[in-house]
């Protein structure tokens, strides 16, 4: 058993109001810099919809994650050790700047220096990489809110899994179903972006999971941005380097949350450690689609089990990590409810961030236009759902539609225990059908309850102690010196020579 | 002298730029070095330029260093029968992919706003030297055939003569214009690379071939082995710096050397007539002494008996020293019966000339590592570093009248015979040695 801690998320996407307000907050952190303009660490999709940058889970194209080949063996999609160096010329895998966006701003001193006419001064947009002025055609939240199009929502690659019937059901006109989907790096524990870097500049922090770029090592060949499926390596054409989301580390070693988490609204994340095996991760990500879920539930630990405790503490991991291991929010939710679902495992690269799969687009099911609550209804329209479960299954357990079956029990559960404590329009003995069914107990729901509804600040984000003062390496405060975080902010450092 | 600025100067400035700019740029500015794709901003017509180019220019690259490192190998390569036609054709044809590939990115990287975007100075100073290299490479070796063979009979002793800093540029200064010019544009990208992307070129990452898929790294000392691991690092990271402190004052010495020969190279022949026409002569002199040491040796060689000394000139325990007939130094004793006692001089440990008095014991020391060597026996001492017994030398008294009246040879007892008295009037001689049979 080879224990390690990891620093993981949850974001409860029934609570995510898709304000933007998280991806602005990393923006003007991180990427407001020359070159990384079009990157959004973080960003939020709306789903259905194709997503940024357009279509990244169409891996047929892309080519990102693992593969299982012959005798049970992982292999990266998009290159082997022999054709990746071929693919330094031209990578086929890589998505271009069209895949994303190009980035804009407008001309705001035309404003000011039009001479007096009889029109209004307009500023015109210019794009940020030629200085030219562009018609806008995409951005980084293009399709936002717009579901029931057939442009964007329909090319949704989820949908395939739908039939006719169903999908008619999901574009209903004016009954359109849609839930934001936040994206950051999932920091995964199989990651193949550090596979497949030839230089082996992409490594994983060992005290806390967090998978980072050494800017200096980086030498800008881009198999990375092609083997992440999630398409969160992003190529600086500035600089010449690949970036990707950094966990906000340096505001993590001073004990505050990540920028997107600090600034969150709905207060939709969770952030928390994870205690896990990692001898037993390659082995987990091999096994058939249907039995991936739980497969990487398999190799979390127990942090309250003493032979867990002691292996960790043999590992290296303090006493103060595993105790905040305890308290995590990420464990109760992943392990312990199993509520939290990691997005499209079929990629086998074990994601790290788990996502609670929205609810409310279940109970907006109606009938003869009606809204339709009672607890019976509920249930039969688990099947009927406007938003089936076959496309939360194909987004959130690699097809396997009995896993979000069993979340949603659980999840209405919470709701029908907790109205019926409160309005008591249900009859007791259905309420207790509805916790046996989810395999609940009123504890448990009344745990969910308080961690979904009612946490503090301190509870959503239980950050371990990272020891920053005994690290071997070290960073300055992001606010001081974000050039000292390796992206070079100072020109004098930049890469024209 | 331009010639010799362009084929001696220019190279060693090139190869000195290049290895310490690159060490500097590594140390200094690691930041900088990135392959620096464009990819992402256009993609179509980069398939149809990056590939081309880089396959066409690895191939031809590949041929060039072969044949440039390894020149045995390559030309036992070109014996193969056929062999020559099909590595003309291939780096023929290669070069015609690179230079096709290279002429879509340069099309690119002028015509393309995004790519312009991205395009620094040195970058267009860079395509164009590289497009005007690989035409030239490629003119000169469609108008002069076979350069793959001939190269190694004259670019490549060139190319050596620079490496072991004895350079010769005679080698290449009767060379076509072409053949020239394509010279010259090597060096000059060689000494760019430092300053411009094409140090992508020396980061190209095999590693990757065999390293593990997940790389972790453990950046608290918690860890006690990785703390262990790092401090052994740090250790071994001060000694390679003592190392290297070491080899860059070895390497400072070795430059200054280098230059001195370099600066000597240029200045020598035009500085003074005068001093080169002295070393002229001085050489003149040294090869007539040399002539005339030979010429000397030749007719020793000649005479069936050479003189060493007169009888009388014979002493018990102070050697007379004499040259024998292989021209080395041999010793001549008056032995204990009164007949001269003949043994070699040279050392068989390492070939010093031992000393000439003998000591109590009868023995003659060879002063360079302490051998002491029996005359009789010729035998030396136990636990001295010469193993071999020193031989003894054939031997011939001579009357007045030139006869022979006793003579021996080694191993065997003396011919003939002379009283005691008549002993000082004679003149003693070595003798040929038997004709060795082959």
């Amino acid at each position: 058993m080879d224990v390690r801690a990891h620093v993981s998320v949850v974001f409860h996407l029934d609570k995510c109001i898709g304000c933007h307000t998280c991806s602005v907050a990393c923006k003007n952190v991180w990427t407001d810099r020359p070159g990384a303009e079009y990157m959004w660490w973080n960003n939020v999709e709306t789903k259905p919809g194709t997503g940024y940058p357009t279509h990244w889970e169409n891996q047929n194209k892309f080519n990102g994650g693992w593969k299982v080949q012959g005798e049970n063996q992982l292999q990266l999609r998009c290159q082997n050790k022999a054709d990746a160096f071929l693919k330094l010329f031209y990578n086929p895998n890589q998505p271009n700047l069209e895949d994303y966006y190009e980035p804009w701003t407008y001309k705001y001193d035309d404003l000011f220096t039009a001479k007096a006419a009889d029109d209004q001064p307009t500023a015109i947009p210019v794009s940020q990489v030629t200085g030219q002025p562009i018609d806008i055609k995409a951005g980084p939240n293009w399709d936002d809110d717009l579901s029931g199009s057939p442009i964007y929502a329909e090319n949704d690659l989820n949908l395939d899994a739908l039939s006719e019937a169903e999908r008619a059901q999901l574009f209903e006109i004016e009954r359109l179903t849609m839930f934001y989907l936040p994206r950051i790096c999932n920091h995964c524990a199989n990651p193949s972006c550090v596979a497949a870097c030839p230089s082996g500049a992409i490594y994983k922090r060992g005290e806390d999971g967090i998978v980072l770029i050494n800017q200096e090592k980086c030498r800008g060949w881009r198999a990375c941005v092609a083997a992440c499926p999630y398409k969160k390596i992003y190529y600086n054409w500035k600089t010449g380097k690949s970036e990707k989301c950094i966990l906000c580390f340096p505001r993590l070693e001073t004990g505050q949350p990540p920028a997107c988490f600090q600034s969150c609204v709905g207060r939709i994340r969770y952030l928390g450690v994870l205690l896990y095996d990692a001898e037993r991760v390659p082995d987990a990500m091999r096994v058939a689609d249907r039995a991936l879920v739980e497969s990487q539930r398999s190799t979390f630990l127990d942090p309250h089990d003493p032979k867990v405790v002691a292996a960790a503490l043999k590992n290296g991991i303090s006493e103060e990590f595993i105790e905040s291991a305890q308290k995590s929010p990420v464990y109760q939710y992943v392990v312990k409810w199993r509520l939290a679902l990691p997005l499209h495992l079929e990629y086998r690269t074990m994601p790290m961030l788990f996502y609670v799969p929205p609810l409310l687009p279940i109970i907006g099911n109606s009938a003869n236009g009606t809204y339709e609550h009672s607890a019976d209804r509920f249930f039969t329209s688990l099947e009927k759902a406007r938003l089936p479960v076959k496309y939360l299954a194909s987004l959130f357990s690699a097809g396997n539609e009995q896993v979000i079956e069993a979340v949603m029990k659980k999840l209405m559960a919470v709701r029908h225990y907790k109205r019926w404590q409160s309005v008591r329009d249900l009859a007791e003995n259905d309420v207790q059908r509805i916790l046996r069914e989810a395999q609940t107990t009123p504890e448990e729901v009344e745990e969910i309850y308080r961690m979904t509804s009612l946490p503090t600040q301190y509870q959503r984000y239980v950050l371990p102690p990272l020891q920053r003062e005994e690290a071997i390496q070290s960073t300055c405060s992001p606010e001081a010196c974000k050039g000292c975080s390796g992206f070079s902010l100072n020109p004098a450092l930049g890469p024209r020579a | 002298m331009m010639d010799a600025f362009l084929f001696v100067g220019l190279p060693y400035i090139a190869l000195v730029v290049c290895v310490v700019g690159c060490i500097w740029r590594a140390r200094q500015n690691r930041f900088s070095m990135s392959a620096r794709s464009s990819q992402f901003l256009e993609d179509r017509q980069l398939l149809f330029g990056s590939t081309p180019w880089h396959i066409g220019i690895g191939v031809v690259l590949l041929g060039h260093i072969i044949a440039g490192l390894l020149p045995r190998v390559w030309s036992s390569i070109l014996t193969v029968s056929g062999a020559l036609f099909v590595i003309e054709t291939v780096g023929v044809a290669c070069s015609i992919l690179a230079l096709v590939g290279l002429g879509v990115l340069i099309f690119r990287r002028i015509t393309s706003a995004r790519v312009q975007a991205v395009t620094t100075g040195m970058d267009l100073v860079v395509v164009g030297l590289l497009f005007l290299q690989v035409l030239v490479g490629l003119l000169s070796a469609i108008n002069y055939r076979y350069g793959s063979a001939w190269s190694t009979g004259t670019v490549v002793p060139y190319f050596w003569g620079l490496v072991t800093l004895n350079p010769d540029m005679t080698y290449v200064t009767g060379f076509p214009v072409l053949f020239k010019l394509h010279l010259v544009g090597a060096w000059l990208l060689i000494l760019l690379v430092p300053f411009t992307r094409l140090m992508h070129v020396l980061v190209v990452p095999v590693h990757y071939l065999w390293r593990a898929p997940q790389l972790v790294i453990w950046s608290n000392a918690r860890r006690r082995r990785e703390a262990i691991e790092a401090t052994i690092q740090a250790e071994s990271r001060r000694q390679f710096i003592k190392g290297a402190a070491g080899l860059a004052g070895a390497g400072g010495l070795l430059a200054i050397g280098v230059s001195q020969k370099v600066v000597g190279y240029f200045r020598g022949p035009a500085a003074d007539l005068e001093a080169e026409s002295a070393l002229l002569a001085k050489k003149l002199h040294r090869l007539q002494q040399t002539a005339e040491e030979r010429a000397l040796e030749l007719e020793r060689q000649r005479n069936d008996m050479i003189l060493v000394a007169r009888y009388a000139d014979l002493q018990d325990a102070k050697g007379k020293y004499f040259i024998d007939y292989q021209m080395a130094p041999g010793l001549a004793f008056k032995g204990k019966d009164g007949l001269p006692l003949l043994i070699s001089a040279k050392c068989t440990h390492l070939g010093c000339t031992v000393a000439s008095d003998l000591d109590a014991q009868g023995r003659v020391l060879c002063p360079c590592h302490v051998s002491y060597f029996d005359v009789v026996t010729g035998k030396p001492n136990e636990g001295a570093p010469a193993k071999k017994p020193l031989p003894h030398l054939a031997w011939a008294l001579v009357d007045a009248t030139g006869k022979v009246v006793i003579s021996k040879r080694p191993g065997s007892p003396p011919e003939g015979s002379v009283p005691a008295e008549t002993l000082p009037q004679l003149s003693l001689y070595i003798t040929k040695p038997p004709a060795r049979i082959a």
